[in-house]
């Protein structure tokens, strides 16, 4: 399965990813549009001593999201491994109980409309938005085993230090 | 930020001082932002952008160099956008300096016929440039004031391929020859940014050496117009500094008076303001309103150069309060009525300030306009007794709705002795530069660090600043400092003879025997054109060219584009110029190599680029040594 | 194997897909007091605002039962256990076979022994039922007093002023949420709620409740009198009683079943009595911040638990890391606040605070030996679970402490 890697020594902090994400989830699709829309992105890139840190949601394996969630709208789903609150049988209430739960910080509230925003993997997208308008590599889409050992154990490392 | 931990601000430190720090509390329980919190709001900034290979010229962009596309669209390459953004950015700041200068030239023509409430204060000093200049010396001081401010007009206006008189008068003859075979003798400075905006359109000169020599070209006629005639011009009409003593920091605001903030760099409204506040009519008027008089404090640059004529024409100049990145706090105390802005560097985020309190903001400047700000007294040089008067009724109407309830003064304020010239320093040396040269011969001084330009949050407000000065004198380096790292300065008392105790066994003989501070107070911005002028003299009497001497720049917290002119100008006359923030160049290897390495064969000078304060002042003091040896001494 | 569990809702209907997954032969028995599909009691005030109906309260799909072939005896109270026999008693005199039994029974609301509290038009406001009672109720009513400023209580006030109606709040003790809150926390939140007009008394308590009298009776009127402690008397048609839950351990009675508040149970989810687990509202686990044994009525812990249980029922032996026991996130009106953990400071603890309160802004953080035990935020709640990561691992925050207070700090902050 694929998944989102971030190579964070080739981020930039252009947030160029966070425009595309908005523009993917638009209704228009586009950059502009996002923003009279004023589509919240879903991916952060959030700083560390003025370095830039891209951060999305990992789509856990046993997400803490997902055990929150007391509407039953966030779902892992069986076949992608895609962990969204939209698009299921129940609906996201904006109880911002995932945001208390998720240890990344990956999930933001939407305030206009009262619901929790998060990743979604732009919803069988070939490639994320973001990935596809990286322009420094930094951040990439690929099975797990290809993406090269030395940044999985860093990756690795992080979260499990971390999480 | 600061690893002091001394103050209660220890969980919420941005700057420097502790005065800055209490009144940002203050605003952030207000919830109001100041330039602090939208810094961090900011984060991560855009490394294309950084890296100054970003490139939004024309309608295919923007376009960003960056691993999978090595050239924009139309094939520019990192080299070219990086060197072309700089030469804009350069000519900005040449701009500007312009302004202020035709400001002056045009006040000291119509002071010399009359028409203005100031008078020509060192007729000496303009005798003197007059002789230089080849003016007929029979004339009236009025007469030679109308006719130098009409040669320096000349020079803004002229062809770019005539040479400003300006710098065939006042550069080292040593300097002239290595401009002239880099080919980098500016014309006159109006021609010389047509031809720099033309030539950075796109795709029309798109060769980064020849972008690189223009910016050079560009730095050289700020250096000897912005600079250099604007110090001159100013001396002659508002008087040349003479040592003399202030305060600075918040603590020096009376809660009792009317206060007026002088801000930004141009002090010919805040000169007249002074004036004003002693006519009878206006002390009546405030004492009417309830106030037990009028002050006026400085901000910034124009701040800088009433201290500097604190002992001429600003005798009743109140004291600085802060510079650039405390603009907003000064008004967060509540007891600021009115704030005249002139020219460059008043940030929209004092507005935002100023709405939560009573205060008033006003434009002084034609060019200077702010969002919400309805006040508009454009400084004419012919009008300003009148609109100096206007300005301070309008302070104490403002005064009249002060909530006294919201007043919150900090306590803080530290003496500054300020005045420092090339004159003030050779009237205090009896006349002579030996005695200074000898202690830098014997050792005791080791030698000269200019530390200058603005103030950055980047690095933490004053932070880097105060500390590469502190490193320098405690090294027996004499530090002088102008513009924002000058405010710095005073307000933590390194501008104090009894700073001296900070400095290392040589400096610090020296200084005591002087009665000196290890830091002097050469004034704003603009006054890195008066050490340019006090290098000159130096090397004039060793004999040798500026680039041999012990002297070093540093714009530890540089920030805008006068700044880059600026830095610009240091090198292209020689000197080691040390920044903080890293300049927006990185993204091209060869505009890199040739700052930081290539350019010292050509120029004797070059950049050094050093975030690390203590690790800066270790380069730099070898620099100062090589050049000790290079002299032999 | 038959595996019986009984509770229908989070922790229960949890252990149930988890057995599903390990185990597709053996037999799976959810037994339900309440005759509905699994829904989220968390979702009552929404129902009773209108804002959800039956079916939108429903945190599972509605064939969950069907697709995890899971055997349905809904509307059925268990009353007892015979743990020797492992058997299940019904109220209906049914029994059930059990090779491995789950009490997920979850807690009833508590009632506080009050003069007339048990009079009609007084509801609480615990399952479905209640819901719909209030909300009929409602109808007829203009004027409500809710009994208890804690989470229900004020949920339920918002909804019932949000239908219109005239609402006031009793709290006995000096502030609003005093289990899940700190005073400041609780003064912004109530301020908050009393902006949109909904009358908030604290520091005094119901004395009596007293009911129509006979002569309103006899027209048909529901006037109800409050009477506090304070004198004061309160009008009202309807009456919301929200002081607190207790855990339905009733059934364990005479199974031998260690309980002390809830089930007493070990990192297994085992009660002491052989074959017989316990998850949820009802069972005691040691929270990770106080290392005590206690109850952790809380939606996610509930869920991690029905399925540590289901895992070790089934044979998939795990054990159950500790989790934080209070944890709480609200939203009453404009101003969001999560509490996680310690909320007030134990002497041995240091505290780092942020107190706006004119910009309904809040932030407290407490540690001990610079580990963060516990966090407030009002006002701004994101990237809170980065927080809770840091007080559940116990993660030193010595390297960044002087960034744990501003709102950038994040995840990518601990692992730089």
């Amino acid at each position: 399965m694929k998944q989102i890697f971030v190579d964070i020594d080739k981020c930039t902090g252009c947030l160029t990813c966070t425009l595309a994400c908005a523009a993917e989830h638009s209704s228009s699709k586009d950059i502009v549009g996002a923003m009279l829309e004023k589509v919240q992105p879903r991916i952060s890139v959030e700083a560390v001593n003025g370095k830039a840190v891209p951060l999305m949601c990992r789509h856990c394996e046993e997400p803490t999201c997902v055990d929150a969630c007391m509407t039953g709208a966030m779902q892992k789903d069986k076949e992608t491994g895609i962990v969204s609150n939209e698009n299921n049988d129940q609906s996201c209430i904006g109880c911002w109980m995932c945001i208390m739960a998720c240890p990344y910080g990956a999930i933001q509230p939407n305030e206009e409309e009262g619901i929790a925003i998060k990743c979604d993997k732009c919803n069988g997208r070939e490639v994320p938005a973001c990935v596809e308008s990286c322009h420094t590599g930094a951040l990439l889409y690929v099975d797990g085993k290809t993406f090269t050992q030395e940044k999985l154990t860093k990756t690795a490392k992080a979260l499990t230090e971390a999480s | 930020m600061s690893d002091c931990k001394t103050c209660p601000s220890v969980d919420n430190c941005y700057s420097a001082h502790e005065t800055v720090n209490q009144m940002q509390e203050r605003l952030d329980d207000m919830g109001v932002d100041t330039v602090f919190t939208r810094y961090e709001k900011q984060q991560p900034q855009c490394g294309f952008g950084m890296q100054g290979v970003c490139c939004q010229l024309c309608s295919h962009g923007p376009c960003r160099i960056t691993p999978k596309a090595s050239k924009g669209i139309c094939g520019a390459s990192a080299d070219t956008i990086v060197a072309r953004n700089l030469v804009r950015l350069t000519t900005h700041g040449v701009a500007a300096y312009s302004h202020h200068l035709e400001e002056l030239a045009k006040t000291i023509k119509a002071t010399a016929n009359g028409k203005t409430p100031y008078k020509i204060q060192d007729e000496g000093k303009l005798r003197e440039i007059a002789k230089v200049a080849g003016l007929d010396l029979n004339k009236t001081a009025n007469e030679l004031a109308e006719q130098l401010a009409d040669v320096i007009l000349s020079d803004l206006r002229k062809d770019s391929g005539e040479p400003l008189a300006m710098l065939e008068l006042f550069a080292p003859e040593t300097r002239k020859k290595v401009w002239r075979e880099l080919g980098v003798i500016p014309g006159g400075v109006h021609s010389e940014i047509r031809d720099a905006l033309t030539k950075t359109m796109s795709n029309i000169n798109t060769d980064p050496i020849d972008l690189l020599l223009t910016s050079l070209r560009l730095s050289i006629a700020t250096g000897y117009t912005g600079l250099v005639a604007t110090v001159t011009l100013q001396d002659i009409l508002l008087g040349t500094p003479e040592v003399t003593e202030s305060e600075a920091d918040l603590g020096i605001i009376d809660p009792d008076t009317v206060n007026i903030v002088a801000h930004g760099h141009v002090p010919l409204v805040a000169t007249a303001v002074l004036g004003a506040i002693e006519s009878d009519e206006m002390i009546k008027y405030a004492k009417e309103a309830g106030a037990n008089g009028i002050k006026v404090y400085g901000s910034m640059c124009t701040g800088q150069e009433l201290m500097q004529r604190k002992g001429t024409t600003a005798s009743n100049y109140s004291g600085q309060l802060g510079n650039w990145l405390s603009q907003e706090h000064h008004i967060a105390t509540g007891a600021i009525d009115l704030v005249m802005m002139d020219m460059n560097c008043s940030i929209p985020g004092m507005k935002s300030v100023a709405d939560k309190f009573h205060t008033k903001l006003v434009s002084v400047d034609r060019i200077l306009r702010m969002e919400g700000v309805k006040d508009n007294v454009d400084y004419d040089p012919e009008k300003v007794e009148e609109q100096a008067k206007e300005l301070v009724k309008m302070a104490v109407d403002t005064y009249k709705k002060r909530d006294k309830g919201k007043v919150q003064i900090p306590g803080h304020k530290s003496a500054a002795v300020a005045g420092f010239s090339v004159e003030s320093i050779l009237g205090a040396l009896g006349g002579s530069l030996d005695p200074l040269l000898d202690e830098i011969k014997k050792g005791n001084i080791k030698g000269i660090a200019a530390v200058v330009g603005c103030t950055n949050n980047r690095n933490g407000h004053d932070d880097k600043g105060l500390t590469i000065m502190k490193e320098f004198i405690k090294n027996d380096v004499l530090v002088i400092a102008a513009g924002c790292m000058s405010s710095g300065a005073e307000i933590e008392g390194l501008m104090l003879p009894s700073a001296a105790d900070q400095a290392g066994d040589g400096l610090k003989a020296v200084c005591n025997a002087l009665g000196v501070p290890p830091v002097l107070n050469f004034g704003s911005c603009v006054d890195i054109g008066r050490i340019g002028a006090a290098v000159t003299a130096i090397a004039g009497a060793l004999g040798v060219d500026p680039s041999q001497l012990p002297v070093v720049a540093s714009a530890p917290e540089y920030l805008e584009q006068k700044a880059i002119a600026d830095g610009i100008f240091a090198v292209s006359f020689g000197l080691l110029t040390h920044l903080g923030p890293v300049p927006p160049v990185t993204g091209s290897p060869l505009v890199t190599k040739v700052l930081t390495e290539d350019i010292e064969g050509l120029t004797g000078g070059k950049v050094l680029v050093e975030e690390d304060p203590v690790k800066a002042v270790e380069k730099m003091l070898a620099h100062i040594e090589k050049k000790r040896q290079g002299l032999g001494i | 194997m038959q595996y019986v569990i009984i509770g229908n809702s989070a922790a229960g209907t949890q252990a149930a897909e988890t057995i599903r997954k390990y185990d597709s032969a053996g037999n799976i028995v959810i037994i339900s007091d309440e005759p509905h599909a699994a829904y989220s009691r968390c979702l009552l005030p929404d129902y009773l605002a209108g804002e959800r109906s039956e079916k939108t309260i429903l945190f599972k799909s509605a064939n969950f039962y069907g697709r995890n072939n899971v055997a349905t005896m809904f509307g059925k109270k268990a009353v007892d256990i015979d743990s020797e026999n492992q058997k299940v008693y019904l109220g209906d005199g049914h029994t059930v076979s059990y090779d491995k039994l789950l009490i997920a029974t979850g807690s009833s609301a508590f009632v506080p022994p009050i003069k007339g509290i048990d009079e009609s038009g007084i509801f609480n406001l615990r399952n479905l039922d209640d819901a719909v009672g209030i909300k009929e109720a409602a109808k007829k009513a203009r004027r409500v007093v809710v009994v208890g400023g804690g989470f229900v209580g004020l949920e339920a006030a918002y909804s019932l002023y949000s239908l219109g109606l005239e609402v006031t709040v009793v709290e006995r003790l000096s502030q609003i949420v005093p289990g899940q809150f700190d005073v400041k926390a609780a003064a912004i939140l109530r301020n908050d709620m009393q902006a949109e007009g909904i009358r908030i008394i604290t520091g005094d308590g119901i004395k009596e409740i007293a009911g129509p009298s006979l002569w309103n009776r006899l027209f048909n009127k529901t006037g109800k009198g409050v009477l506090l402690d304070s004198g004061e008397r309160l009008k009202c048609e309807l009456v919301v009683v929200a002081t607190g839950t207790r855990a339905n351990v009733g059934l364990t009675d005479k199974t031998g079943i260690k309980v002390n508040r809830g089930i007493e149970i070990n990192e297994y989810m085992e009660t002491n009595v052989p074959n017989i687990y316990a998850a949820g509202d009802v069972a005691e686990t040691v929270d990770v911040v106080s290392g005590e044994l206690g109850l952790s009525p809380i939606w996610p812990n509930a869920i991690v638990q029905g399925r540590m249980a289901g895992l070790n029922m089934v044979g998939q032996t795990r054990k159950y890391s500790k989790m934080i026991g209070m944890q709480n996130s609200v939203e009453f009106r404009n101003v969001p606040a999560i509490a996680i953990g310690l909320t007030r400071t134990p002497d041995d603890c240091e505290e780092m605070v942020i107190h706006r309160p004119h910009l309904n802004y809040y932030r407290k953080l407490i540690l001990k030996d610079d580990i963060l035990k516990g966090m407030i935020f009002v006002g701004d709640i994101r990237r809170a679970g980065v927080y809770a990561a840091l007080i559940k691992k116990k993660v030193p925050v010595t390297k960044f402490k002087q960034q744990l207070l501003k709102e950038s700090f994040g995840y990518s902050s601990i692992i730089s």
